[in-house]
């Protein structure tokens, strides 16, 4: 640790920080563009300008290592003066179209210039023009405009460093540089999106965001993402029900500043709901009624074939897409109060990665997930049994006994409900029931479907990969007659007095401390359990992580294709 | 998921635009002589790391192939475990490197102040004319000549100075440009 003066405060920050991250421990923010921290340090932008005693000139301060004993005046009037100057230069160029970007609200140089408070320009000369490189797809998710670039080379930086694929470069020099690909390549690795979120400006924009929603309408509530066990904390930013985008939640222990391109455009799936009401199908057709019906009847069938085929006749099927909470009701619940069986089955999944310099393993500096769903491990410890050999599930697929009644508490627990040779095998259950929000092929032949809402109409805990447990909130409330899957679990079971329906996810999971692995002492609240808060911008969650400077990734740029050649 | 890096652009919905930054094409795939390429590993023991090395090597593709082309940027990319566009933006950020084909004689005319005050503005003007009412950096019909303007070549005492390929010629005034054009035939 090491002790510095800034603005006349002392505080001590960790040797190895910078000036920049002294001045914000010490709480002065210091305007910055290029610095990220995550990224290698090149003193691009020189916004960052502070006086530091003992050094003649004024110094870029992401640059200056910290020493012991350090006095650094960070708004001093030189200091002022020269940031001021250099958002003058930065402005000279820009196009100042902030009405028509979709950045404004969340642009680092609008907030920059903003506080610098200079609201007159001295300059009317035309602004720098690009044809041909502005308002361009430079990748399948990205949209670059060139007349607005700062030249702050994050972007740049991310996918050396980060990504680890150098797709972007500068081109050209001086007032003529712009960001961009080499000739016909695409920004296009798993995490280009990421690329956009680092750009401080316009300059680079999520193509299926962009012009969806300015983004001071947006409401934000903490996720994480359920495309894989890695569980990325996210996001989920929507407005008037309708969910418009993932943003990563800086989380350092997990995703650190990204997410995959894969996770992040799962949110616009949030938003389908096909089952607007309970639906009951028998020998006259299908027809909608409402849950009080529908549990019933769910009710008789399992009574009767209690009476009828005795314990062991009814057989749930979870999910590693529930949460653990949800998990934990049906496992008790059929398992325990209707002496059946509860099995789980997960599908692996596309390798996903994420950036982050903590993790081990083989794969050196990447967080791994394999499988598709993001809480297998939290659905095993809540009591759900993985189908393997000698379960009821394999027996049943495998032509074995069939169960009287099927539960399945999740219409798309596996991929593999797209064949129909699977679905029939399960159809072989006399009674099939199902939770689901969009129809597919087991939502076709069911006798009960029971609407529920999505992930974003949710609140509860995932276990992800590293084991931690992870909290989710629910950020749009689901249409009116949808329930959540843990509210038709507390309705279903409290059909046979198992459950209370006034229980919250929170009392589930204070229920489940004492028995379920991972969860004991935890806090619902705890900040280990939540991550931080969703952000403006993945950009203005670098406080939390001053106290720990980073060793960067190693620097590893892929090879080029080998021979050359035009493709 | 789409693609990854380097996607040829034509698979991918929405490409990026091709324009006037960047690489040509030279249409096939290029790789160095062996004669090259003994000089290209004996540069790598000079320097620490594969990367620093990445200016000589391109003045080796550059005078293997005579300009850098998309391919040649791949190939030097390849040799020294690079991405391709961080070559293409050291490529671009130096004027050196040709990113077009150039003519046998590449006349590279000093505009900086010392010739520009002896009148290698009326030179350059005039040379251009003369091979053909060459644009700048335009190649002559025949693919001989290619005029360009440069800055200060460091024979400012003998402005205005011209330097064809490697080769220095000093005090080229309006008088004997065309004896000095006749020599370059
Ligand atoms: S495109 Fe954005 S991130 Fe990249 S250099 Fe320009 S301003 Fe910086
Ligand atoms: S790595 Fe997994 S959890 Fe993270 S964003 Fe991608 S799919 Fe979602
Ligand atoms: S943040 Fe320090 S120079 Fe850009
Ligand atoms: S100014 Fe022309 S050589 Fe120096």
């Amino acid at each position: 640790m090491a002790k510095v003066t800034v603005d006349g405060r002392t505080v001590e920050v960790p040797d190895g920080s910078n000036a920049l991250e002294a001045c914000r421990a010490a709480g002065v923010d210091v305007p910055h563009f290029c610095y990220h921290p995550r990224l290698s340090v090149v003193g691009q932008c020189r916004m960052c300008m502070v006086e530091v005693e003992g050094m003649p000139k004024i110094q870029a301060s992401c640059t200056v290592p910290i020493r012991d004993g350090m006095v650094i005046h960070a708004s001093s009037e030189k200091a002022l003066a020269a940031r001021n100057a250099t958002m003058e230069f930065l402005l000279i160029n820009h196009p100042l179209d902030c009405p028509i970007c979709d950045q404004a609200g969340e642009c680092k140089l609008q907030d920059n210039a903003f506080a610098a408070g200079l609201p007159v320009s001295r300059t009317s000369e035309p602004r720098r023009q690009f044809p041909g490189y502005d308002r361009t797809d430079i990748g399948p998710h990205v949209v670059a405009d060139m007349t607005r670039c700062i030249q702050c080379t994050r972007c740049i930086r991310f996918c050396q460093e980060i990504a680890g694929t150098g797709e972007l470069t500068f081109i050209e020099r001086g007032g003529h540089t712009i960001v961009w690909t080499h000739e016909g390549r695409a920004l296009d690795n798993e995490w280009s999106a990421c690329a956009a979120d680092v750009c401080p400006v316009g300059a680079l924009t999520v193509k299926e965001f962009r012009f969806r929603k300015r983004v001071w309408w947006l409401e934000k509530a903490s996720s994480v993402c359920d495309g894989c066990d890695v569980g990325c904390n996210v996001s989920i930013e929507h407005r008037d029900r309708v969910v418009h985008r993932y943003l990563p939640r800086v989380n350092p222990e997990v995703n650190d500043f990204w997410i995959c391109d894969y996770g992040r455009f799962r949110a616009e799936g949030l938003n389908g709901q096909d089952f607007l009401r309970p639906v009951l199908r028998g020998a006259s057709g299908e027809r909608e009624t409402n849950w009080g019906e529908a549990l019933d009847s769910v009710k008789g069938a399992v009574d009767a074939a209690l009476a009828e085929a005795g314990e062991g006749s009814v057989l749930a099927l979870g999910s590693a897409r529930l949460s653990t909470e949800e998990s934990w009701l049906l496992a008790r619940l059929f398992g325990e109060t209707l002496k059946g069986r509860a099995e789980l089955t997960v599908d692996d999944g596309e390798l996903r990665r994420i950036r982050n310099p903590k993790a081990r393993g083989s794969f050196e500096g990447f967080l791994k997930g394999r499988e598709a769903a993001p809480n297998s491990r939290g659905a095993e410890a809540a009591g759900l049994v993985r189908a393997g050999k000698d379960s009821a599930l394999e027996k049943l697929l495998a032509g074995g006994p069939a169960p009287r009644v099927l539960y399945v508490a999740d219409a798309a627990f596996t991929y593999r409900v797209k064949d129909p040779e699977y679905v029939a095998a399960l159809r072989r259950a006399p009674v099939l029931v199902v939770h689901a929000r969009t129809r597919n092929a087991l939502t076709d032949v069911a006798d009960v479907v029971l609407p529920v809402a999505s992930l974003a109409g949710k609140e509860g805990t995932f276990v992800n990969v590293q084991g931690r447990v992870q909290r989710f909130d629910v950020a749009i409330v689901p249409p009116p007659v949808v329930r959540t899957d843990l509210e038709v679990l507390l309705h279903l079971g409290r059909r046979w007095g198992a459950f209370d329906t006034r229980w919250t996810a929170r009392d589930i999971f204070e229920r489940m401390r004492g028995s379920v692995d991972g969860y004991a002492g935890l806090e619902w609240d705890a900040e280990s359990i939540v991550g931080a808060p969703p952000s403006v911008s993945p950009a203005a969650a670098y406080d939390s992580l001053l106290a720990e400077p980073l060793s960067l990734p190693e620097l590893v740029l892929p090879a080029a294709p080998a021979g050359g050649g035009a493709k | 998921m789409s693609g990854g890096a380097g996607t040829p652009v034509a698979e991918l919905a929405g490409n990026p635009r091709t324009g006037e930054h960047g690489a040509l094409s030279c249409g096939h795939p290029v790789a160095f002589s062996p004669a090259a390429l003994e000089r290209f590993e004996a540069l790598l023991t000079r320097y620490p790391t594969k990367q620093a090395a990445l200016l000589p090597t391109l003045w080796i593709a550059q005078e293997e192939f005579g300009w850098i082309s998309r391919e040649a940027v791949d190939y030097v990319a390849s040799l020294l475990d690079l991405a391709p566009a961080f070559v293409w933006g050291v490529v671009t950020f130096y004027t050196m490197y040709n990113r077009a084909p150039v003519g046998k004689h590449l006349i590279q005319v000093c505009t900086s102040i010392s010739c520009h005050l002896a009148g290698a503005e009326k030179v350059y003007h005039e040379c251009r004319r003369k091979l053909g009412d060459l644009k700048p950096g335009e190649t002559s019909l025949d693919g001989k000549y290619t005029v360009i303007e440069v800055e200060c070549l460091a024979q400012c005492d003998k402005a205005p100075a011209v330097m064809v390929n490697g080769d220095d010629y000093e005090r080229i005034t309006l008088e004997n440009l065309d004896s000095f054009l006749e020599k370059l035939k």
